[in-house]
């Protein structure tokens, strides 16, 4: 070793290419290429657990959509699975149900949930910052079952109380619960997408003159609205997506409420309807694709939701250049 | 606009910003105390010594002779209890004292028929004891006071009747005399209204103290005790002491509720006695204690969930998350490390990278269906396992739910591991792979273990996807992977809303959901702790 640093050759190691060609090492070249090859595979996984997803859940619809057709299906707010030899599979209102309770939920969970992200970023020091995030962490970490117990034995008795209504497991009562369940999810991505604006933007309205309500509202949202409506994209899948807190808290009357306004009746939406039903129904039924069919509704919603959000993101880290 | 009104309605937006925040860290607490607190209930309480003699007899724990004792004890002042309440019944129950008094009369013939006597006597004995049973029956059928009082006089004035000394026949005059007794107390006509009454109060004694003593014990556990809790035994006095009426207060109004003391309602009676000496001795009665039943973790339930506690639950859900952790866990750090070290931008890896966002994005519920259909029904039954739901399938179901968490938290430890660790080991003449598990490996990891503990909180949460592949609200602890389990989160579900029997005990309906929240939490927190120290060390501190 000493003998080589002394040595007054010149040192041939550095002037080669560090790499070895595949044929000096061709052990070495075997192994990386073969070890690349079952890394691939095995992260292959995820892109087969998506394809098994829908090749499984469209073969147990197919039968359905074969049997009943598409018309029936979405023409249709009877949804008389059980009857006999009537059964009618109208899942307008359970699509109704669903997309009625995740707006009522966006209602609450929008504006509060971009006004915590404003105030996370914009207007609390760094340390009270760091405090309230584990905070928005935790709530997002509480289970949906958690929720929905809360929803049935804690908040529908108060709600059959104090609101004097006739149930406390309504459309109201989870539109409440899935907007503090959405709420985690808009706030921290709309937090990273305000944080990513940078400063100069905020210091250029700033110098101008503007308040910092002025700032926010008319610069920093605007920069950032990529990103925010992401934000409530991704609390609305979270919202649609939700089976347990529904399924305990919505009440599960199939209808349309009317006046359409009235938040204070029961409604089904199409997890809780897979949800109750699945265990009692016969493999193999008209009833069993059905509610494949329902599955399969709402996978095709997150996809679309989730590529809109992708999209989203995409362009809000464009536009925001550097800083994202 | 001028200056004034836009500095106040900047003002006013940020005391809007502020509230939301206000609201969202009141939504956490005002969900998770009364959760916490009445599911705490279920672990520390006062245990009364009916909980004490449950645990002694049904799990054997606890000091046998001291309970014993404490039985004992509990039961000599119970026993004055009872003995009025069972005095006053049995002068109020008509059909039951006409049923003892039809059964004495054949006993009585029996006694007559075995007793070595001339025939002669034996049916003057058998005429005389006919005679003092119609003059029972018709005293206790008798519709007015005076009528009744006669008819027993006529009774009681055979009592000093030499003939039947030392017979069967000797209980008719305590019979009698019982009943004379109650009339002198009683006011016939408000008969219908101290039965209903004296039903409730019969029911709450059995709800505080159990069945007395002596007595054969019913078949269901759950009615083998009295209250066990002091909060449970607090309700049941109320409703012993207090009569709850519902009276209309006109046409057309609400029905209001009222409360009568039954101290009142039995005034005069030989009962009323039972309300003042109940409220006066029901802590020597039931002894509370203050108790720490950390075995609640631990026990299995009984009667449904009424006693006991939840540990199948938590080993269901251990089982279920442990083992879907270790499916995803490797799959999910090989593809993150895919991901930062091997693949370029190119079109693979974005195909991955929206396959793994696409799973993040899938519902639970559809996590179920796909359960349902490929593991239940077609892979596990191709492998030769059992058909049906099961803790394997369960696993595998919730290890794709959390592939995308554990692909995305590894990715980010790996790609914050400094470059100049990597390269240093380069240069050092590691091959990528070696440098990869001895380097990068080692200081992404508290990364991904915090990714991994994040995930197994989330695991353990899920419900809709183990709701038709593992999960099952009773049944037996199981013995292998390919049985179905009870799970923290689909009994919380079912306590909730699906078991009428867990309404009766709330403080384990609040501790199932309770145990399931707090190792949510427990986990969660250890992660935020863990990233808060690596993100210290990161910064050099």
């Amino acid at each position: 070793m000493t003998q080589a640093i002394h040595s007054e050759k010149p040192a041939a190691g550095f002037t080669r290419p560090l790499l070895l060609s595949p044929a000096q090492d061709w052990g070495g070249w075997l192994l990386g290429e073969a070890g690349r090859a079952v890394l691939l595979t095995i992260t292959g996984t995820s892109v087969l657990a998506v394809l098994l997803i829908f090749v499984f859940i469209i073969r147990q619809a197919w039968p359905f959509f074969q049997s009943q057709g598409l018309t029936e299906a979405l023409g249709s707010t009877k949804w008389y699975p059980q009857a006999q030899g009537q059964a009618q599979f109208g899942m307008l209102a359970l699509i109704f149900g669903s997309l009625y309770v995740t707006a009522g939920a966006l209602v609450l969970a929008v504006p509060i949930g971009i006004l915590t992200a404003v105030v996370l970023s914009d207007i609390v020091p760094f340390r009270v910052r760091q405090a309230v995030k584990p905070i928005i962490e935790i709530l997002a970490a509480i289970p949906s079952v958690a929720y929905g117990f809360f929803a049935v034995l804690v908040l529908a008795p108060l709600m059959q109380k104090h609101l004097g209504l006739s149930t406390g497991t309504n459309a109201l009562n989870s539109a409440v619960m899935l907007a503090i369940m959405a709420i985690p999810t808009i706030v921290s991505v709309a937090e990273d997408s305000l944080w990513a604006v940078g400063r100069e933007l905020r210091e250029a309205s700033y110098a101008c003159g503007a308040t910092r309500a002025e700032t926010l509202l008319k610069v920093v949202i605007p920069a950032a609205h990529n990103g925010i409506i992401a934000a409530v994209v991704l609390g609305m899948m979270r919202a649609i997506g939700e089976t347990m807190l529904v399924w305990m808290a919505s009440g599960n009357a199939c209808q349309i409420p009317s006046p359409w306004w009235d938040l204070t009746q029961s409604v089904r939406t199409m997890t809780a309807t897979i949800a109750g039903e699945m265990g009692e129904t016969p493999k193999g039924s008209t009833h069993y694709h059905a509610l494949f069919a329902v599955g399969l509704m709402l996978l095709t919603f997150s996809l679309v939701l989730n590529l809109a959000t992708e999209y989203l993101l995409h362009r809000a880290k464009r536009s925001s250049g550097g800083h994202a | 606009m001028n200056v004034p009104l836009r500095q106040s309605a900047d003002k006013v937006f940020t005391a809007l910003a502020l509230l939301s925040v206000v609201l969202v860290a009141a939504a956490l607490v005002g969900i998770l105390l009364p959760m916490m607190w009445r599911g705490g209930s279920a672990v520390v309480f006062r245990g009364t010594v009916e909980f004490r003699r449950m645990q002694l007899e049904q799990f054997n724990r606890g000091d046998s002779a001291a309970v014993r004792a404490e039985v004992e004890e509990a039961a000599k002042i119970r026993q004055r209890a009872f003995e009025i309440l069972d005095g006053f019944a049995a002068g109020l129950d008509t059909s039951e004292l006409e049923t003892k008094v039809k059964q004495l009369h054949r006993e009585f013939g029996v006694q007559i028929a075995n007793r070595d006597i001339p025939q002669a006597q034996a049916t003057e004995l058998r005429k005389l004891s006919k005679e003092l049973r119609d003059g029972l029956l018709s005293a206790l059928e008798a519709g007015s006071k005076d009528q009744a009082l006669s008819h027993l006089d006529e009774v009681l004035s055979h009592a000093g009747d030499g003939r039947l000394k030392g017979t069967l026949a000797s209980t008719y005059f305590d019979l009698a005399r019982k009943y004379h007794n109650t009339l002198t107390t009683v006011d016939l006509n408000r008969r219908g209204e101290y039965a209903e009454s004296l039903k409730q109060v019969m029911e709450a004694m059995k709800n505080l103290f159990g069945p007395p003593s002596g007595e054969r014990l019913p078949a269901v556990t759950m009615e083998q005790y009295g209250a066990t809790r002091w909060d449970q035994a607090t309700q049941h006095l109320d409703r012993l002491l207090w009569a709850e009426t519902w009276a209309g207060s006109g046409e057309g109004r609400t029905l209001a509720k009222s409360r009568v003391p039954r101290e009142e309602q039995f005034a005069g009676t030989e009962l009323a006695e039972l309300f003042p000496y109940v409220r006066n001795n029901i802590q020597a009665m039931l002894r509370p204690q203050w108790t720490f039943y950390w075995r609640y973790f631990t026990d299995d339930s009984m009667s449904g969930h009424y006693f006991g506690g939840v540990g199948p639950e938590v080993l269901g859900t251990l089982l279920v998350t442990v083992l879907a952790i270790a499916f995803a866990l490797p799959v999910g750090v090989v593809a993150a490390a895919y991901l930062v070290e091997c693949a370029r931008d190119s079109l693979a890896t974005r195909v991955l990278r929206m396959c793994v966002n696409t799973l993040a994005g899938v519902p639970s519920i559809v996590f179920g269906l796909f359960g349902l259909a490929f593991f239940v029904i077609y892979l596990l039954p191709k492998l030769g396992l059992r058909e049906g739901s099961s803790i394997l399938a369960g696993a595998l179901t919730l290890a794709l739910l959390v592939l995308p968490v554990i692909i995305r938290a590894s990715e980010e430890a790996i790609r914050t591991v400094p470059r100049a660790y990597k390269e240093a080991s380069m240069a050092l003449g590691a091959s990528r792979f070696r440098c990869f598990v001895t380097v990068t490996l080692p200081a992404a990891a508290p990364g991904i273990l915090t990714g991994l503990i994040l995930s197994m909180s989330r695991a353990a949460g899920e419900t809709a996807p183990i709701l038709f592949t593992a999960a099952v609200a009773m049944g037996p602890v199981p013995t292998s992977l390919s049985q179905p389990t009870r799970t923290l989160s689909y009994s919380s579900y079912d306590m909730a809303v699906g078991d009428k029997m867990a309404m009766l005990a709330p403080h384990n309906q609040f501790g199932m959901v309770m145990t399931l929240v707090a190792i949510v939490l427990l986990l969660n927190i250890v992660a935020i702790m863990l990233r808060g120290r690596m993100s210290k060390k990161l910064r050099g501190q």
